[in-house]
């Protein structure tokens, strides 16, 4: 059976070359890419974000955590179909109309990504409708915003009166963030929850999707 | 004879003894927003920024982008106007690189934002090192000065380096995830640039040094959790330079600390800076200003202090004249600190409460502070 600690290890060292090369071997040694993913990836990333949590580690530690995974599973792709990929969860995410800053909804995507979230990523200056649009073609767990300036963090609460409109507020989880967005805030437009950071981002989706 | 609000900001700055609680405020997001979409107060329509800080009763801080014009030798530059987008492409004999920019009144300051910047992968750096290498920088003050005409002894005009070398190279060459990757993956390549840009960041101090700035910034928007891992080892050594020099030349350095700071605290002694301009305090970051002014005693003066959340309308007037009165108790006896917000008046914020903070100052701002 593979041993799974070296690519643990791996993602949490941020190593993309050996995380690589380990898939590779774990394939050749006949793993289930369900149990590379779980037990090598997932439970690396599980481990880094733990580290971000508590202070340990710093935005570029779970970006190269991120890149890690996220090479390895280019490399597990082919030996399985999306259906049977192990997620977490399902995440639309985007930066609200008028806002196109997008370094934290990136940094953020790249975690969820690593932590094992299938994210749809929409881009940035995004318009309501397009969210509520997203969210009944991709039918997510989750439906995250960005927002960096006190200009357009409004509109976040446009998004979810809309989705409210449309009857798909009470399918999907809907949390936010960005530099001037508080738990106050989050809690006063009706969001689910707020992320301070990538990090935290991660443990309330979990949190969310009840994993 | 009672000190004019520029004698008391230099004097703060300069921890020296002031009369009063120097206010500096900063509202250009909030003008530039109202003055793009016509919705400046009636009153105020057709005013200047100093003009409205002034009927507020506040002190003035202006803010200036550089004192300089950038040019390239040995390279065509082309620029591509497509609003709201302008792409530049820097064609130099070791290859081309592009960016581009998106200008827009959505946002309140105007800025123009990098859309895309000019590091794309690994090839592109002999381009940008001869860009770094062929990068001539030319005094341009006229704007500066009329400036500074305009605020007069009411305040002070803030000039910008635009950022320390490393800052410069995360923010505006790479963006921060390629620039950690590629930190990670060629170091020595990006320490190579950082050597570059260093000298494209000391013709900017060289220039500063020979103008009439008094306290140019050095670097900022920072974020603990990015830039701890690297603070100490590209930041710190180079700030110390850089103040060195300035401090050679009569002047002193801020940064413009608007991010969370936590971790960043204590390291911020090692630089030397001498203002640390922009503070924003709880709740928009974790650190209160009673935990920073612990931390920093009074080796730097604080500039700042009130959130721009709290001179929106979600809080009460009560409430935010409570916080500022409660500012004022963590801070006293109050030397070596500027009262502003942290960072800017937004948007939506109440111009009225700028002139209650100058009020507030006025009131119980007589040092030392006795609340």
């Amino acid at each position: 059976m593979f041993n799974y600690s070296a690519l643990v290890q791996a993602v949490i060292e941020g190593n993309h070359i050996k995380s690589v090369e380990l898939v590779n071997e774990a394939l050749k040694d006949g793993a289930s890419p369900q149990n590379i993913v779980g037990s090598g990836l997932q439970a690396g990333m599980r481990i880094v974000g733990d580290k971000f949590s508590a202070g340990d580690f710093f935005v570029p530690e779970m970006l190269l955590a991120a890149r890690a995974v996220s090479r390895a599973m280019e490399v597990l792709q082919p030996h399985i179909s999306a259906a049977d990929m192990p997620t977490l969860g399902r995440v639309v995410i985007g930066t609200v109309f008028g806002d196109i800053h997008d370094t934290g909804k990136n940094i953020v995507t790249m975690f969820l990504r690593g932590a094992g979230f299938e994210v749809f990523d929409l881009g940035i200056n995004i318009p309501t409708d397009s969210f509520v649009g997203a969210v009944k073609e991709y039918n997510p767990d989750i439906l995250g915003m960005s927002a960096l300036i006190t200009t357009t963090m409004h509109t976040m609460s446009d998004v979810i009166k809309a989705l409210e409109a449309a009857e798909l507020r009470s399918k999907v989880k809907v949390i936010v963030g960005g530099a001037p967005v508080t738990q106050h805030f989050a809690a006063h437009i009706g969001a689910d929850g707020y992320g301070a950071d990538g990090g935290s981002a991660i443990k309330l989706c979990r949190n969310l999707v009840g994993k | 004879m009672a000190m004019t609000e520029k004698q008391r900001i230099l004097a703060a700055a300069r921890r020296q003894p002031v009369d009063k609680l120097p206010v500096g405020a900063r509202i250009d997001v909030w003008y530039n927003y109202h003055a793009g979409h016509d919705t400046l107060p009636e009153k105020y329509k057709g005013w200047s920024i100093p003009d409205i800080l002034r009927d507020q009763g506040a002190g003035i801080q202006l803010r200036h982008g550089t004192i300089w014009r950038t040019e390239y030798r040995d390279t065509e530059v082309a620029i591509h106007e497509d609003p709201p987008f302008t792409t530049t492409e820097y064609r130099t004999p070791k290859g081309t690189v592009r960016m581009k920019t998106m200008f827009t009144p959505q946002e309140g300051p105007w800025v123009p934002y990098e859309v895309e910047l000019p590091f794309k992968s690994v090839d592109d750096y002999p381009a940008i090192e001869h860009l770094l290498e062929n990068t001539v920088l030319v005094p341009y003050l006229d704007e500066y000065l009329r400036k500074v005409e305009m605020v007069g002894e009411d305040g002070l005009v803030l000039v910008t380096v635009s950022y320390s070398p490393m800052q410069e190279i995360m923010r505006t060459i790479m963006g921060y995830e390629r620039f950690f990757f590629e930190l990670n993956d060629h170091p020595s390549k990006v320490e190579h640039l950082y050597e570059l840009m260093k000298e494209v960041v000391r013709q900017k101090l060289n220039i500063l040094a020979e103008s009439p700035v008094e306290i140019p910034e050095v670097c900022g928007n920072w974020s603990d959790d990015i830039h701890t891992p690297v603070f100490r080892k590209y930041f710190v050594p180079w700030f110390q330079e850089a103040v060195e020099f300035l401090h050679s030349k009569g002047k002193l350095a801020h940064a413009h600390i608007d991010g969370e700071m936590k971790r960043l605290i204590p390291m911020f002694l090692e630089t030397e800076i001498d203002v640390a301009e922009a503070w924003s305090p709880a709740p928009m970051t974790s650190v209160t200003t009673a935990e920073l002014r612990k931390a920093w005693g009074d080796k730097v003066t604080i500039w700042g202090g009130v959130p721009a959340m709290l001179f929106e309308p979600q809080y009460s007037d009560e409430e935010f004249d409570d916080y500022v009165k409660n500012l004022l108790r963590e801070i006293a006896p109050g030397y070596n600190f500027i009262l502003g917000m942290g960072d800017n008046l937004a948007f939506d914020g109440k111009i009225e409460r700028v002139g209650r903070m100058a009020e507030l100052a006025d009131k119980y701002g007589r040092l030392p502070i006795k609340i």
